[in-house]
């Protein structure tokens, strides 16, 4: 544990001393939370509540992506060698990673959350807001891997990046981010109940109504380890020849 | 009991021996490893130091199996790969302080002075709470060392320590790593600086296309050797030369010759220059180098295949 939050530290404090990657990754939900929820529908206060879950779920998704090529570049660049030949056991650069990527996240969420409330989304309980990022660090855990893993099998950072840009707005639109389930035309419907995405928002979104969302929590934890364990799988093909 | 031991260490990557039957035993010197790019050197390292499981063979590092008892190998040595990789947002204070955490130093007061030992010996305590990317090459390179330290290993596997830096900050690395042996440490480098192997390594070891083809003291290796007379001349090679004297190459106005006794043999050479009315500018008479040595045994360049990802690596960061 104590290499896993030596490799977190080392993340963190990297980050932020950059403070352009301290506010670029926000500048995205942030405009489509003010963008959707403010500025199209008008006055209506319901359809700015409705898409606040739905953003804080784009915040962990594109830190997750964003942060999934983090691992790889400390290959490429020579640290990861110099980390593996250290004593400390080699899957805790591969956790402290997880738990950077997924602190990270929760940070830019809680910033988002706060914009979310000064242009007017209701204030819920505290229990409400602890729920719901509970349910974010979930979703942030299985991004993380799932990007760090598509990075490490890549191996580049072009190619990451295309499949960065090529996965995250899909992911977003094809879930209950934006419509309700009875909205959607049926192919939708069936996409969206098969992205993790909608999972986490329809999750963020029972929370935030006041109560705790058993089913979707319980599939979250299990595709976050599953989606962890195969991060595993890759990291250790990735690391050791 | 050697510090480093290998048995027939192999590694085969898609059915290509990368390092083929390699014996090694090193103790308590400076050891070099010599080849041409894509000879084997770092992937020698690498099984040394847990990093790549060897195909076949054994190896041993301080008394652990490099397979079997992994991380026991890795806590007695340290290893600076060749990329020099150290966090330029975090101060040198703080890089160590990862790798000594990393080493499982935990007690905060032994920690801090661990640090602040090898900061000074590596002469970076003016400038440790700088950000490393305000400092040079060479303060990078000195960083690596700092952090590869901190735990007090007893091995330390260098690769390429001094590429990419400039004279003063190569010959104080090598400085440095001559001072650490004095402590007992076995120090394993790979370079391909053959000035800076003859000068520093207490022995070496030459390996193409991963076969060991020479190993021992420079002097030993270089005493085989003829020494060499350089001419520079317009002329052809003159009709009868002196004995024991044997052209090697002629290149750019330049002919070199190999002779038991150089400069025993020098003016018989130039007589028999101007014995057929040749024009000798200038000549010179050297022993023979651990160079010399180099490229008799790894013969006429041949070039490792282009590393793109390592160019690019290189060319973002400088």
């Amino acid at each position: 544990m104590y290499g896993v939050l030596a490799y977190a530290q080392r993340d963190l404090t990297r980050w932020l001393r950059s403070p352009m990657n301290v506010i670029s990754t926000l500048v995205m939900p942030a405009a489509w939370l003010i963008f959707m929820g403010v500025v199209l529908p008008g006055t209506d206060k319901g359809y700015l509540d409705f898409i606040t879950p739905g953003v804080l779920v784009m915040t962990m998704l594109n830190a997750g992506l964003f942060g999934g090529s983090s691992l790889m570049f400390d290959k490429v660049l020579g640290y990861l060698n110099k980390f593996l030949a250290a004593p400390t056991p080699r899957e805790s650069i591969l956790a402290g990673k997880i738990i950077f990527i997924t602190v990270r996240g929760l940070l830019q969420a809680l910033v988002i959350q706060i914009i979310a409330i000064l242009v007017g989304a209701t204030v819920l309980s505290f229990w409400a807001y602890l729920a719901t990022f509970a349910i974010l660090a979930l979703f942030g855990v299985f991004v993380a891997s799932f990007g760090t893993t598509i990075a490490l099998y890549l191996g580049n950072h072009d190619s990451y990046a295309a499949a960065q840009s090529f996965l995250s707005m899909p992911l977003y639109l094809a879930s209950t981010a934006m419509l309700r389930y009875d909205q959607m035309p049926a192919a939708l419907y069936y996409i969206a109940k098969a992205n993790p995405l909608s999972y986490a928002i329809d999750a963020a979104r029972t929370a935030s109504a006041g109560t705790f969302p058993v089913p979707e929590v319980l599939v979250l934890i299990l595709i976050s380890v599953i989606m962890a364990l195969l991060c595993t799988r890759m990291f250790r093909r990735a690391t050791i020849s | 009991m050697n510090t480093i031991e290998a048995d027939g260490l192999t590694k085969v990557y898609e059915g290509i021996a990368v390092v083929d039957d390699l014996n090694l035993r090193v103790s308590g010197e400076i050891y070099g490893l010599l080849g041409p790019n894509g000879s084997g050197k770092t992937t020698t390292v690498n099984m040394l130091t847990t990093l790549v499981h060897p195909t076949s063979g054994t190896a041993s590092v301080c008394g652990y199996d490099v397979m079997r008892e992994s991380a026991a190998v890795r806590r007695s040595m340290s290893y600076v790969p060749q990329d020099m990789a150290v966090d330029i947002r975090l101060t040198g204070w703080e890089n160590v302080e990862l790798f000594a955490k990393l080493y499982g130093i935990k007690d905060k007061a032994e920690r801090r002075e661990r640090i602040e030992y090898v900061l000074d010996i590596m002469n970076l305590t003016e400038r440790a709470g700088d950000m490393t990317k305000k400092y040079s090459g060479g303060m990078r390179r000195r960083l690596e060392l700092a952090q590869a330290l901190v735990h007090q290993p007893n091995v330390l596997f260098l690769d390429e320590p001094t590429v990419g830096l400039d004279v003063t900050s190569r010959r104080s690395i090598w400085e440095y790593i001559t001072k650490l042996r004095g402590t007992g440490m076995t120090i394993f480098v790979t370079t391909h600086q053959m000035d800076e192997a003859e000068r520093y390594c207490d022995r070496v070891g030459i390996i193409k296309k991963g076969v060991l083809l020479n190993e021992g003291t420079p002097a030993e290796l270089t005493s085989d050797l003829d020494d060499v007379i350089i001419i520079r001349t317009d002329s052809d090679l003159p009709r009868s030369l002196p004995d024991g004297v044997i052209p090697v190459k002629s290149e750019d106005g330049e002919t070199v010759f190999s002779a038991k006794d150089g400069s025993g043999s020098l003016d018989p050479l130039l007589d028999a220059y101007r014995a057929d009315g040749g024009k000798v500018f200038s000549s010179s008479v050297r022993g023979p180098t651990l160079e010399d040595v180099y490229m008799q045994a790894i013969g006429p360049g041949e070039e490792a295949p282009f590393d793109e990802d390592r160019f690019r690596n290189m060319m973002r960061r400088r």
